[in-house]
């Protein structure tokens, strides 16, 4: 079975090596709305995007993220507010809010893939560093940058995975025989 | 020799850019697994490579090359033990070729 989304679903993979050609500002936009609509535990909505693209900071991103090797024209931080959890009394590390940050940066992968551009995920950089380079709100705790350019026309580099895998590895129905179980 | 040791290959922006790849690591490295510290290692020794590069006599320049070359690849083949390990294999091999040219022992 095949459709736009499915097909985007499986096609898109993480670019690591990126032109300089820019992202127009309505790429851009298409892609944060798509951020916007994933849906967040409780519609608490606490994830924030901040959008950098002026080379200064960017260079200066690049140098305290160890697990970034793009030098993309755009990234997007997506960040968590805690305001709202102070507000609301949740408690600031809710793994919800881990969880909404993942569907915000999949929707937004699979909107640019669909806009013929690529993105790749970088949570390996300094938090504490990267919160005064940008000067971020106290209460915005930064969780992952979206790379997001041009596939440059080389191979790519590709993590090699530990083993190849289908749905059927990761999937079980139902309950689990007697005698698998840990309880 | 003397001129050679002294001879400035990179500048202190350069620097600075170092000292926070090593503090940012530093500071991942603390709630990653073990075998991502290698991996921080080597990509300080890919940037410096490339910031080295324009500067560095001829005999430090093949290290340089292969670095810049090779550690890309081999950041992508950390599931594959063997492959890794022959990367870091090559690696040192060259680093010791360095080593003995620059001390003028060949
Ligand atoms: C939560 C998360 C964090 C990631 N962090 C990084 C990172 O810091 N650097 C990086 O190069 N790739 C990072 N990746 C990308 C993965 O390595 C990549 O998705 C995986 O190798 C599968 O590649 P594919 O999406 O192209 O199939 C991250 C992915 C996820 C989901």
């Amino acid at each position: 079975m095949s459709n736009d989304v499915l097909d985007a679903i499986r096609k898109r993979r993480v670019v690591r090596e990126m032109t300089d050609e820019p992202v127009t500002q309505e790429q851009l936009e298409q892609i944060l709305d798509a951020g916007r609509w994933a849906p967040t535990g409780g519609n608490l909505r606490q994830n924030r995007f901040v959008v950098v693209q002026d080379e200064k900071i960017k260079r200066l991103i690049y140098q305290v993220s160890p697990g970034m090797f793009q030098r993309p024209p755009a990234i997007i931080l997506i960040c968590s507010d805690l305001q709202l959890a102070i507000d609301h009394q949740l408690g600031e590390d809710k793994p919800t809010f881990l969880m909404d940050v993942g569907k915000a940066a999949q929707n937004m992968a699979l909107a640019a893939h669909s806009l013929g551009l690529a993105t790749g995920p970088v949570t390996s950089f300094s938090q504490t560093a990267v919160s005064r380079i940008l000067n971020l709100p106290e209460t915005y705790v930064p969780h992952m940058f979206l790379c997001l350019g041009h596939a440059a026309p080389v191979p790519q580099f590709n993590v090699r995975a530990w083993q190849r895998i289908t749905w059927r590895d990761l999937t079980s129905y139902d309950r689990f025989p007697s005698g698998s179980g840990g309880g | 020799m003397a001129k050679k040791a002294g001879k400035r290959v990179i500048s202190e922006d350069q620097a600075v850019e170092l000292l926070a790849l090593f503090v940012s690591s530093a500071q991942l490295l603390m709630s990653e697994p073990a075998h991502y510290g290698p991996l921080r290692l080597l990509t300080a020794t890919e940037r410096l490579s490339a910031m080295m590069l324009e500067r560095a006599s001829p005999e430090t320049r093949p290290f340089l090359e292969l670095a810049i070359e090779r550690i890309p690849q081999m950041h992508m083949q950390m599931s594959d033990v063997e492959a890794y390990s022959a990367g870091l294999e090559e690696l040192n091999a060259a680093i010791g070729e360095c080593l003995v040219r620059r001390a003028g022992l060949e």
